[in-house]
């Protein structure tokens, strides 16, 4: 598979270019436009992630419990997929042992020989990690694409290092990150304005995303009008 | 303290760089990322009363972030919607910020809530208007680009595009034209600034999208 990235960092999509039999699995409405050699099939199952029960996890943690999986019949097809919101798209290769642990709206295709699963950091994390945040552990092999709101920017975390909720995007699995106050003191994390961070520690690769999602809904949502 | 405006600018991000007992005071919810060896404590934004007026006025918050190291350290701040940034480097004259416009300040500079006036008021502007003073840098940002004019007599700006002006400036809330013009063209109050100084503008409306979404909600 062949993968481009257009139209960056705006409104940035990947146009994905397919040998014959090759698949992509993609979040339901993430098609923009595809040539017209592809099988696509609506599942609720990731390749090693057990069927229907792998949807309702998934639907759990807040996703789509259903997956788009684009098989082309040719060498050559092509497919246009973008995220939602405005913002950046990055091409992450996984390689055997590196795991990346990516947040939930930020996953946006992964290849054949990625597993997808959701399940694992723990009804805690997933409840208090913040405002729809749930996690997604991509391992093996193969391609992966993620999607920001607003740019991406790559964080080498040494030690330890400080999140917000709303802008992480993915990171390595040799960190750790325990959700927690900000500062010393409860009232501080609570008039801080910030919420609960995640707090990392480990070597490893972190990559957050400029803007928050929440914190764009929270600046719009008191000015629209009642459905 | 260095800093750097990034992604500038669809996404600008502030990244500062903190050396050993530096402190800048953030706007509350600002954060994105930093440093854990950088420690944040909230306090009112000038005193309670003011931070008070501030928050039931002029539309901010109630509190401010004041972020320092004992060690040195990095953090990147941000804005709620996507937008440019800019920075004015203070040497004892003074700027008026909309509300939500201010990101960070040195912790030289001085803040205080002006009089903006029933006229602002009326222009759905609040009846205070944060003033920056003093000496240091003052970050401040809008939603979409950010255009520099400097006026030297009268110029008309859409109330909700103000970002910043200078105190030698005078607003007026007016109509943009008779008033069949100013029912129909869209543009409803304007306001009207008088000069000479510098006025900040952000090239596009949060209202204005709010609007657009209520529009296509049923």
């Amino acid at each position: 598979m062949q993968t481009e990235i257009l139209a960056r960092p705006s409104a940035a999509v990947a146009r994905l270019t397919l040998r014959a039999g090759e698949t992509i699995t993609c979040e339901v409405g993430a098609m923009v436009a595809m040539s017209t050699g592809f099988q696509v099939e609506t599942t609720t199952r990731q390749r090693g992630s057990g069927g229907l029960w792998a949807g309702v996890k998934r639907m759990v943690s807040g996703e789509n419990f259903f997956l788009n999986k684009f098989t082309a019949r040719a060498d050559g097809e092509h497919l246009i997929i973008g995220p939602t919101l405005v913002g950046d798209v990055i091409h992450h290769e996984l390689v055997g042992a590196g795991t990346l642990i990516v947040q939930g709206s930020s996953w946006l295709a992964s290849g054949p020989g990625v597993e997808i699963d959701t399940s694992f950091q723990g009804i805690g994390k997933a409840l208090f990690s913040g405002e729809s945040v749930f996690w997604i552990k991509c391992s093996g092999r193969g391609d992966l694409l993620l999607n920001s709101f607003g740019s991406i920017y790559e964080v080498d975390v040494q030690d330890s290092y400080v999140v917000d909720t709303g802008h992480i995007v993915a990171f390595q699995d040799t960190l750790q990150f325990t959700v927690g106050k900000l500062g010393d003191s409860w009232l501080h994390t609570m008039l801080s304005g910030e919420g609960l961070v995640c707090h990392f520690s480990g070597r490893g690769k972190l990559y957050c995303q400029t803007h928050s999602p929440p914190g764009f809904g929270h600046e719009l949502g008191p000015m629209l009008r009642p459905r | 303290m260095e800093y750097e405006i990034r992604n500038r600018p669809a996404f600008a991000n502030l990244l500062l760089r903190l050396t050993r007992g530096e402190r800048v005071l953030a706007e509350s919810g600002a954060m994105a990322s930093m440093s854990s060896s950088i420690q944040v404590r909230s306090r009112f934004s000038g005193g309670f009363f003011m931070a008070l007026l501030r928050k039931l006025f002029g539309g901010e918050s109630l509190f401010m972030n004041e972020l320092s190291t004992d060690s040195g350290g990095e953090l990147v701040l941000t804005q709620p919607t996507p937008g440019d940034m800019e920075c004015m480097e203070l040497k004892g004259q003074a700027l008026f910020l909309q509300a939500g416009a201010f990101i960070a300040c040195d912790t030289s500079v001085s803040l205080s809530l002006g009089w903006a006036g029933i006229r602002s008021w009326l222009a759905r502007e609040g009846l205070f208007r944060l003033k920056v003073s003093g000496t240091g840098r003052v970050w401040f940002g809008g939603y979409g680009g950010i255009l520099t004019k400097e006026i030297q007599s009268e110029y008309v700006v859409d109330s909700s595009h103000l970002v910043a002006y200078e105190p030698s400036i005078s607003l007026k809330v007016g109509l943009s034209g008779g008033v069949a013009t100013s029912l129909f063209s869209g543009e409803g109050l304007v306001m009207r600034l008088r000069g000479p100084g510098r006025v900040y503008l952000q090239s596009r409306s949060i209202d204005a999208l709010a609007a657009w979404v209520n529009s296509h909600i049923y």
